[in-house]
């Protein structure tokens, strides 16, 4: 273990430190804003059937697609088009919070300063979204919409919002019959992170105390099941059977084996020599002795290999 | 024909077609990591199977012009490029190592006390901390656990889930998973000596039950269908585990068991280890996010044997029979390397007292374990 530690503490160390120096140094600190690159930013394309216009979208932090559907009532839904964030970027808001993207919605035909319902629909929102707003005029930018978060079959959640033309949530900021209105739904990423991570790890607990108990009970089965096989092994033929013949070893043509030999040879010695002795044999066993932990040792490495997985 | 010709025409080719004129100092640099790999492989031999052509790999790809990680003009995948394409992109390689890996494995530690799996699981706790910690250094969610899963120590596992997840980050998560798992006997003796008294280190554990042949052949049938049942997106790596395992223990098709074990897996290897390799161009990794993964897969790794040797004496609270908590920092993958730790520190304490059998218990629960992290990782982001 001390050669261990020596190495540890001198040749690779220092080559470790070299190397993360090296690149240290020659890599510029530009470096910084390659790492907050935004690699997952959502990209929606838009169909539209009737009065209903879908955003089709990969989120933050997913694999597969997802759909939001996007319907007004009180007025009629002109367009609805991806915004980039680093257009609405502000202290106040992180675009992590941001996983499906924003929108700019944009509502016509309604009467000059008028009220229209907003209904946005997914099943990737959950019943904690908000639709935050953004509205550069304002002196506060960012504002939750106080959307409704309504329950719809089939694990659908609808994020409704009443928008007043000319009102807040207009960008526009005039009373024209015509909204803008720009915004996206909000999850808190820190209470996903979090939360998802406490659920997954217990989950891996469970899962494998799921196996523990099968192995366990399978192990219950196969120990009956082989004692049973061996007690009905060990039974006694029944008396009224003819009793074998015990067959003789035939030894008149082998000879003993130089292991044998040696073996009685070691009992008779032992035995001979323990007569003679006046005291009791001394024999210790709290302290193995260098050819016992060698012996040891050598079939320690010989059921070692067995797993031996270098190889991968 | 003019000199100046001549020279012109030197020079268009110097320029085009040597790489000489085209080399970077980024490029010499990752060469050199090339070769600091490559010392550490064989001159240290630390991991050798797979440094080897990792490093080789990184040597190759970082020359200028070389056609090897790029496409060709009718767009097919250079040579390099294809065995990246095909098996990591195409997440092939990954599941087949499992399968070699099922082929090697005897689980009889394992069935013989089951206990040691709820071992494996709570070694899997540096895999959740360093995916917070990752969190708060601006990598995203994916990301962050593609870099926690380095604690799991194990490699196959961790090219899968990165080659998902944030393939950009899949020659530094490999790289940083083979150099720890090689450093466990560096790593793990400290703390598991940190975390345990003399006496706790003394506790000498029953001889392990039989495990018949009937109940090896069965338990990959059991811890299948348990799993997979479960945890569905685990499916590509327990399945082909399990499935190598079950060809090990059925004994009729010992040809495919022992192909699975050396030949399929030696080819694997070198191609996996040559495409990790390539991933690492100059301009892709010599940036901050490398060096922090370095950092974090340390960092993954002590939390993880922390883990193992704490849920070890959290379970002794309530056993009958205590269960020598040195045998809990072998939850970290890593087979046998860190059941061998184990065994080493038992025998530093006690010289009788031989804990590789019941160290490879959770040694085997840590493959399973960080299997189904990764699992985890996949379901949260489908």
């Amino acid at each position: 273990m001390r050669k261990i530690d020596f190495i540890f503490l001198s040749k690779d160390h220092m080559l470790w430190l070299f190397c993360l120096l090296l690149i240290l140094i020659l890599n510029p600190c530009r470096s910084w804003a390659t790492f907050g690159e935004d690699r997952e930013k959502p990209k929606p394309v838009f169909t539209r059937k009737d009065d209903k216009i879908t955003a089709k979208l990969l989120p933050r932090a997913k694999n597969t697609s997802v759909l939001i559907d996007f319907e007004v009532s009180g007025a009629k839904l002109i367009e609805v088009q991806g915004m980039d964030f680093e257009e609405a970027d502000r202290p106040e808001v992180n675009h992590k919070d941001f996983k499906s993207a924003l929108f700019m919605i944009e509502i016509e035909a309604l009467s000059p300063g008028g009220e229209a319902k907003v209904s946005i629909t997914s099943d990737f929102f959950i019943r904690s979204t908000q639709y935050w707003i953004f509205n550069q005029n304002l002196e506060t930018a960012w504002m939750d919409s106080k959307a409704q978060n309504l329950d719809r079959l089939d694990q659908v959640q609808e994020l409704v919002i009443k928008v007043k033309d000319g009102g807040p949530f207009d960008s526009d900021g005039t009373e024209n019959g015509r909204i803008i209105m720009l915004g996206g739904p909000k999850d808190s990423f820190w209470g996903y992170a979090l939360g998802t991570l406490f659920i997954r790890y217990f989950g891996i607990f469970i899962v494998l105390s799921i196996l523990m108990l099968g192995m366990i009970f399978s192990g219950k089965i196969f120990q009956y099941l082989e004692g049973k096989k061996a007690k009905a092994l060990s039974k006694p033929a029944p008396q009224s059977a003819p009793v074998e013949k015990a067959e003789k070893p035939d030894v008149s043509n082998k000879g003993i084996s130089p292991e044998m030999a040696t073996a009685i040879a070691v009992a008779l010695h032992l035995h001979f020599s323990g007569l003679r002795s006046s005291g009791p044999m001394h024999v210790s066993r709290l302290r193995p002795t260098a050819w016992t932990q060698q012996g040891r040792a050598q079939i320690m490495s010989e059921r070692l290999l067995m797993y031996n997985r270098d190889k991968r | 024909m003019s000199w100046d010709y001549v020279l012109e025409l030197i020079k268009n080719i110097l320029v085009t077609q040597t790489g000489m004129p085209n080399l970077l100092i980024k490029q010499v640099i990752m060469m050199l990591v090339a070769f600091f790999f490559l010392y550490l492989a064989v001159g240290k031999k630390y991991e050798p199977l797979l440094l080897v052509p990792i490093g080789f790999g990184i040597f190759l790809v970082n020359f200028p012009l070389a056609p090897l990680m790029g496409y060709t003009e009718h767009g097919n995948p250079e040579l390099l490029r294809a065995f990246y394409r095909y098996g990591v992109e195409w997440e092939i390689i990954p599941p087949m190592i499992f399968l070699g890996l099922g082929a090697m494995t005897d689980f009889g530690p394992l069935i013989a006390n089951p206990k040691t799996l709820i071992v494996g699981a709570g070694a899997q706790l540096g895999v959740f901390i360093t995916y917070i910690g990752t969190l708060f250094f601006g990598f995203t969610l994916k990301e962050a656990a593609s870099v926690a899963i380095i604690g799991g120590a194990d490699g196959p596992t961790t090219i899968y889930l990165t080659a998902k997840l944030a393939p950009q980050l899949l020659g530094a998560n490999a790289l940083a998973a083979y150099s720890y798992m090689a450093m466990v006997p560096l790593i793990q003796p400290p703390i598991m000596r940190l975390m345990t008294t003399p006496d706790q280190r003394r506790i000498k554990m029953r001889q392990l039950r039989p495990v018949s042949d009937r109940e090896k052949l069965l338990f990959p049938l059991i811890a299948a269908i348990l799993i997979i049942i479960l945890i569905p997106a685990v499916a590509p790596l327990m399945g082909m585990f399990m499935f190598g395992n079950f060809m090990r223990e059925c004994g009729v098709v010992k040809r495919l068991s022992e192909t699975a074990q050396h030949s399929l897996m030696n080819i694997i290897t070198i191609l996996l280890g040559l495409s990790v390799g390539a991933t690492m161009k100059a301009e892709v990794f010599l940036s901050w996010k490398p060096l922090l993964i370095f950092g974090f897969g340390l960092m993954d790794f002590i939390v993880c044997t922390f883990g193992g040797i704490l849920t070890v004496h959290i379970m002794n609270f309530f056993l009958k029979e205590k269960i020598n908590p040195l045998i809990g920092s072998a939850g970290v993958s890593a087979v046998p390397m860190a059941a061998r730790v184990s065994n080493s520190e038992g025998l530093k304490a006690v010289p009788t007292n031989f804990l590789l059998m019941h160290a490879m218990g959770p040694n085997l629960a840590g493959v399973i374990g960080s299997a189904a992290a990764a699992g985890m990782f996949i379901a949260m982001f489908q």
